[in-house]
């Protein structure tokens, strides 16, 4: 009977993770950014839905405006201070990434200050429900079958899209890409914003497990890179089962093992990264 | 006429520096370090508004003597920029007192040199016994973990509560709250089915808490450094071990400024602890007054806030009696037999350890117009350190 709680707890702290670290996959992975921003555009979307939740906007309907004007966001920055990054090295990349993390999290102190910002989840998330072995928490359901949802709806979209098509080729291979009259920034302009907006939608649903403040995109950005590192970069089926395999065994060993809690998930990591030094799946450009 | 005229500027120039001197050692400098930045600097804008409310109420001079207060940026538990900070604000302000210090790694990292400087020095927060064995120039008016943590396990051992499983952040301070209140608790009666450190680094409390579950305990005790973790724990809680009737015991967790993060979940909780907002005294209604008055009707007292206005209380008494150029060793000796009353209540310091001893209230959080509040139902008068009495000093 524990088990099965543990497996569901894993499993819907593993969505959280995915759910906000396949925008990182794409960045990092197809469009070789190194965006340790990442994590301030999920906070920033768990700001927003925070203030539309106080407005009298329902929980999931805040939840996806707030996705949406992240994506906004995602795309302006990419403009203005992405693309001129693509051609420099790493470390500029790194640089100014994490500098815009400061600036974000100086930005939300400013406005917000330091406080956690509870956002609660509705009432029919809120409750108890009878899972057959003991009545376990709704909202956990929601994230795992929410999880569930959106792995699909990628997987679709780009395994079995024209723009999943286009973005492939475009990421393979961009002369030949811009050759075939593919409109690669752009392309790149919307994926970007379709990465920060799914990591916005994670940092509003995912407020409960990763709670709302300044330091947020610092505080959880390791367990991002790790997902992202684990998973194989670029490969956003790889976090999936990257995201799943962490929440679980790291869930699974606090409740086995409390003692060895400290060490246990980058213990974890370690033995996968020695196993598969690319990454569980890694993307055929990786290897 | 030339040398005349040198001679006089230069007798001006020195009459002009010996006045602005005599001017200068009349004031009396107080430097308040404390994390002004960053995520813990809620504890420096509490310090502040504690401060500048005492400072309303009492003026900003003791006996014509001006006090000043320079406000230093530790930036959280850095025991290496708290060296640095407390040796600027002694050696280039040259303050004759230091107050603040919110973490304990810091007020330890400054204790040789606050020997060394004969500066007596005046702890607003940090709060793990020990803290004041390492200088004879340390005062403490805030709290120390043992003091709060021991109640709530003795009230609980006496109150029906047979079985408790503690769960603490794995790290100094929840150490200690796991050992007091596991003590106190084993003392009733009691047991202690098992004892979880989680890291600080936490975020999902889950897989802890499902195994507090697996055994069964009628409460559980928490110990966490506020801020995420703490409001993380409490929501797990609440959502998984609330509705199979396992009680909670904690100490700051349940602090009123805190309580709308945790929500109607909070309700009926037991803790134990030094101040409790709704205190009924009229000190602490002139600090609500006065706070409202000062910051908005959204400020709310909280422990930082009343340690940091009784800091400045005994400091104040210090240079009315001794005046703005005491000894160091008189204001030591004059403060550790200090008692007075502050908006917790009555409270004085231990002559022997330098600690503070005061009320511990045991209080449930209800709800009064609509609030989340705690609410006093006993309390333990004059409670000192425990940790002194069980680690006695070796001489």
């Amino acid at each position: 009977m524990p088990f099965a709680t543990v497996l569901l707890d894993g499993v819907s702290y593993g969505m959280v993770l995915f759910i906000i670290s396949v925008g990182l996959t794409v960045t990092m992975g197809l469009m070789r950014v190194v965006n340790l921003a990442h994590g301030a555009f999920a906070m920033v979307g768990g700001y927003l839905a925070v203030i539309l939740v106080r407005a009298g906007v329902p929980f999931l309907l805040a939840a996806l405006l707030a996705a949406a004007a992240v994506g906004v966001l995602g795309a302006a920055a990419e403009l203005a201070v992405y693309r001129p990054l693509y051609r420099k090295g790493e470390l500029a990349q790194a640089l100014m990434t994490f500098g815009l993390v400061f600036v974000v999290i100086a930005a939300l102190t400013m406005i917000f200050g330091p406080e956690i910002k509870p956002l609660p989840v509705p009432g029919f998330l809120a409750g108890l429900v009878d899972v057959g072995l003991r009545p376990y928490p709704a909202y956990r359901l929601f994230l795992i079958a929410l999880g569930l949802a959106l792995a699909a709806l990628l997987w679709w979209t780009i395994d079995g899209s024209l723009y999943g098509a286009r973005l492939r080729a475009a990421v393979d291979n961009p002369r030949m890409a811009r050759a075939l009259g593919i409109d690669v920034s752009r392309l790149y302009t919307l994926t970007f914003a379709a990465g920060c907006a799914l990591a916005g939608f994670g940092g509003a649903i995912g407020a409960q497990l990763l709670p709302l403040e300044p330091f947020y995109a610092l505080r959880y950005l390791v367990l991002f890179l790790v997902v992202v590192g684990v998973g194989g970069m670029g490969n956003f089926r790889g976090s999936f089962v990257a995201a799943l395999a962490l929440g679980v065994l790291d869930t699974a060993g606090k409740y086995l093992l409390p003692e060895a809690a400290a060490y246990l998930f980058y213990g974890i990591v370690l033995v996968l990264l020695l196993w598969r030094p690319n990454g569980l799946l890694p993307s055929r450009a990786a290897t | 006429m030339r040398s005349t005229w040198t001679t006089r500027l230069a007798a001006a120039l020195l009459a002009s520096s010996v006045a602005g001197a005599a001017l200068a050692a009349e004031t009396v400098k107080i430097g308040v370090m404390a994390p002004f930045s960053g995520p813990f600097a809620r504890w420096g804008t509490q310090f502040r508004q504690g401060i500048e409310v005492w400072q309303k109420q009492h003026g900003s001079s003791v006996n014509g003597i001006p006090i000043e207060v320079i406000y230093r940026d530790d930036e959280g538990p850095n025991p290496a920029r708290a060296r640095q900070v407390a040796e600027e604000l002694i050696l280039r302000d040259k303050v004759q007192y230091l107050g603040g210090i919110v973490f304990t790694p810091n007020a330890l990292a400054i204790a040789d040199l606050i020997t060394e400087a004969k500066m007596p020095t005046v702890i607003f927060n940090a709060a793990t016994g020990i803290i004041t064995r390492k200088s004879p120039y340390f005062i403490r008016v805030s709290q120390t973990i043992p003091q709060v943590a021991a109640p709530i396990g003795e009230w609980a051992a006496k109150n029906g509560v047979k079985t408790v499983v503690t769960a603490v952040s794995d790290y100094g301070p929840g150490f200690d709250g796991e050992e007091y209140f596991s003590k106190a608790f084993k003392a009733g009666g009691g047991k202690v089915l098992e004892s979880i450190r989680m890291p600080l680094s936490t975020a999902d409390f889950s897989p802890f808490f499902e195994r507090v579950l697996k055994d069964k305990p009628d409460a559980l005790f928490i110990f966490g450094p506020g801020g995420p973790p703490t409001v993380g724990m409490i929501n797990t809680w609440a959502s998984r071990l609330k509705p199979a009737g396992i009680k909670l015991l904690c100490t700051a967790e349940t602090q009123q400024i805190d309580l709308p993060k945790i929500g109607r979940a909070a309700l009926g909780v037991v803790s134990a602890f030094h101040y409790t907002e709704t205190v009924d005294n009229p000190l602490n209604k002139a600090l609500w007054a006065d706070l409202h008055q000062m910051f908005g009707k959204d400020a709310v007292p909280d422990l930082a806030t009343v340690q940091a206005y009784d800091g400045m209380h005994a400091i104040y008494l210090a240079v009315g009696k001794l005046g703005a150029r005491a000894k160091a060793d008189d204001v030591i000796e004059f403060m550790r037999h200090l008692a007075f009353d502050s908006p917790r209540g009555p409270m004085k310091i231990d002559p022997q350890t330098r600690d503070v001893v005061q009320n511990v209230y045991l209080r449930k959080v209800e709800e009064r117009n609509g609030e989340l509040v705690n609410v006093n139902f006993e309390t333990l008068p004059m409670r000192p350190d425990p940790w002194k009495e069980d680690h006695p000093e070796k001489k």
